[in-house]
């Protein structure tokens, strides 16, 4: 801002800053010293010894390595059926002529206010009857159906900015609605498409309520960091380190495209300025 | 369509005047039009209505239908009415979970858009000196509530080795307050939690739309001999409001629907003092098997989030186009 910037405000932002990153600083900290010398806080220095120790102990003591795994595979098939389907369903809404198109867009886009609760009894039920307890579609079937309430109005609000002109060269050229959909306007949304995969990724690998509730053997991170949490031994340091690795990978990449997500969760619930 | 089919023949009685021809040539175009592109549409729709109608439309149905019977685990369910909602507004615990559920959604919402809201005014003044600091406060909201929840266990465990007991004993020594065993101060250890998470996006909103004012104002403004405390109360602040509206709405959304962070921060105890709705209808739906109640208790959430929602669902309804 112009010419005269005052100091203060700088000041102040940066002491509620280096405030807000302490926890942050406290379960690494913890990660890395010696269970003896944190357990009194992490924050004492009296003694001083950097070890991975609790980095290595870890994965025996806690199914860590098969629950990344599992984690990383339920967003990414999750976030790749939303990536798929979101942009056909987008155009349709956005291009195509067909009964009840405006209802059943209100009703889709409006469900972003429903919140996640909803699900989890009469879904809870259906996949008993159906045997689909402990199964990855009884979590992966939900985290995609429950993101087109935002990913379409994403996608959607993108492509009203498409030049129209476009779609309809493209149809006095001779193509047909589905050869439009893919040699056109696909490939002018991946922008918007990549957001919504961005917001989905981060979404299902945090999930805890539905992977809890419907999942038994093999359970994503979030699910055996609550288990660790229940069990009230005292081993800070190998929670610790439960908690970085549950929680790194989401971290990065929201910190690499917080432009998007700050755009993008404001679609997500509905907000527009 | 029956007037459409029947135009051809129309269009060539000369009585007709050509207009009304052109008319009923149009609506014939446009009732072919709206169902020229079904097939396509259809194909490109179905999974995804399928996946929503599981996931979405089914789900809605079946937690209203479910919350006027009475289910025990795998038992017969008996219909009973309205009896869960007599209940529920009887029980004793459902009454205090409101009482919690709004302290608990009103009392972070104002903390966290208040402080973002102040502190995106602050970044304002310097921009660029302050983009690190953004960056640091952003990222709490980037921890999912599962490993937050985890992160302020540590803050506030009861002994002197929980940083905040040892940060009041630097004061008075010896202080120790189990912050999560005390119904008193559990609730706002869960508060402060939230808060810490949900900052950043306001701080976020509110920045961007100052950045939108036109730096025109503030040169004319300073010009003009104003300080820097008028040019935030006359310029920054009404014109931030925008982000300010969008941001509690987000907050009290986000709030209302809260799980991970109460499930691993308190787990909804000490006594049941920080179950809301939304921990209620879990507790008792998959914990204590009691089906019909807890969709009864998830059906008052819903109410709660579309009160909330109403402005925002009237305005996407409205630009739907």
């Amino acid at each position: 801002m112009i010419g005269r910037v005052p100091r203060w405000p700088t000041v102040i932002v940066g002491i509620v800053a280096v405030i807000w990153v302490i926890p942050i600083i406290g379960i690494v900290a913890t990660s890395i010293r010696p269970l003896a010398e944190t357990s009194r806080g992490w924050w004492r220095i009296d003694e001083f010894t950097l070890t991975l120790s609790a980095w290595q102990r870890v994965w025996e003591a806690y199914p860590l390595a098969p629950a990344l795994g599992t984690t990383a595979f339920l967003a990414a098939v999750a976030t790749l059926g939303t990536m798929l389907l979101t942009p056909a369903a987008a155009y349709a809404f956005h291009f195509l002529k067909f009964p009840f198109r405006r209802l059943l867009l209100i009703i889709i886009i409006n469900a972003f206010v429903l919140p996640q609760q909803v699900v989890v009894i009469p879904l809870f039920q259906l996949w008993r009857e159906m045997g689909l307890i402990d199964n990855f579609l009884a979590v992966l079937i939900p985290y995609v159906g429950l993101s087109f309430a935002w990913s379409i109005y994403l996608v959607k609000t993108f492509l009203e900015d498409f030049p129209p002109e476009l779609v309809e060269a493209a149809r006095i050229d001779g193509a047909g609605p589905l050869q439009t959909f893919w040699f056109v306007v696909l490939p002018n949304t991946l922008n918007s498409v990549f957001a919504v995969g961005i917001l989905q990724f981060l979404w299902t690998w945090n999930a805890l309520l539905l992977p809890m509730l419907y999942l038994r053997t093999n359970v994503p991170l979030p699910v055996i960091l609550a288990r660790i949490n229940g069990t009230y031994e005292l081993n800070w340091d190998l929670q610790s380190v439960a908690a970085i690795v549950t929680t790194i990978v989401p971290l990065v990449i929201f910190l690499v495209f917080q432009r998007q997500f700050a755009s993008g969760s404001q679609a997500r619930t509905g907000a527009k300025e | 369509m029956a007037n459409s089919v029947a135009s051809p023949a129309t269009d060539g009685a000369s009585t007709r005047s050509s207009r009304e021809a052109d008319g009923q040539r149009k609506l014939l175009a446009r009732s072919r039009g709206r169902f020229r592109d079904s097939p396509a549409a259809l194909l490109l729709l179905v999974p995804v209505l399928i996946l929503f109608g599981i996931a979405v439309v089914f789900p809605l149905i079946d937690t209203i239908r479910l919350s006027f019977f009475d289910i025990k685990g795998l038992g017969k369910p008996k219909f009973v009415g309205i009896g869960n909602y007599i209940k529920l507004f009887t029980d004793p615990a459902f009454r205090n979970t409101m009482w919690t559920t709004l302290v608990f959604t009103v009392s972070t919402t104002f903390f966290s858009v208040g402080l973002g809201w102040a502190l995106a005014m602050l970044c304002a003044f310097a921009p660029r000196q302050t983009l690190p600091f953004r960056v640091m406060i952003f990222a709490a909201f980037g921890i999912s509530e599962a490993v937050a929840g985890y992160m302020w266990i540590g803050i506030l465990r009861p002994d002197s080795g929980g940083l905040l007991n040892a940060v009041i004993g630097l004061f008075s020594p010896g202080f120790a307050q189990p912050w999560l065993g005390d119904p008193r101060t559990a609730i706002w250890a869960l508060v402060a939690t939230a808060t810490w998470g949900a900052v950043g996006l306001p701080l976020m909103l509110c920045f961007a739309a100052v950045q939108q004012i036109p730096k025109s104002l503030f040169e004319a403004a300073y010009l003009d001999g104003a300080s820097h405390w008028q040019v935030m109360r006359n310029i920054m602040v009404p014109l931030s409001m925008s982000g300010v509206r969008v941001a509690v709405f987000i907050n009290l959304l986000g709030m209302l629907r809260a799980f991970d962070i109460i499930y691993i921060l308190t787990g909804g105890g000490p006594v049941r003092s920080t179950e809301t709705v939304g921990y209620f209808m879990y507790r008792e739906s998959m914990t204590q098997f009691k089906l019909g109640y807890g969709a009864a208790a998830t059906v008052i959430l819903l109410v709660a989030v579309l009160i909330v929602s109403v402005p925002a669902i009237i305005q996407r309804t409205a630009g739907a186009r």
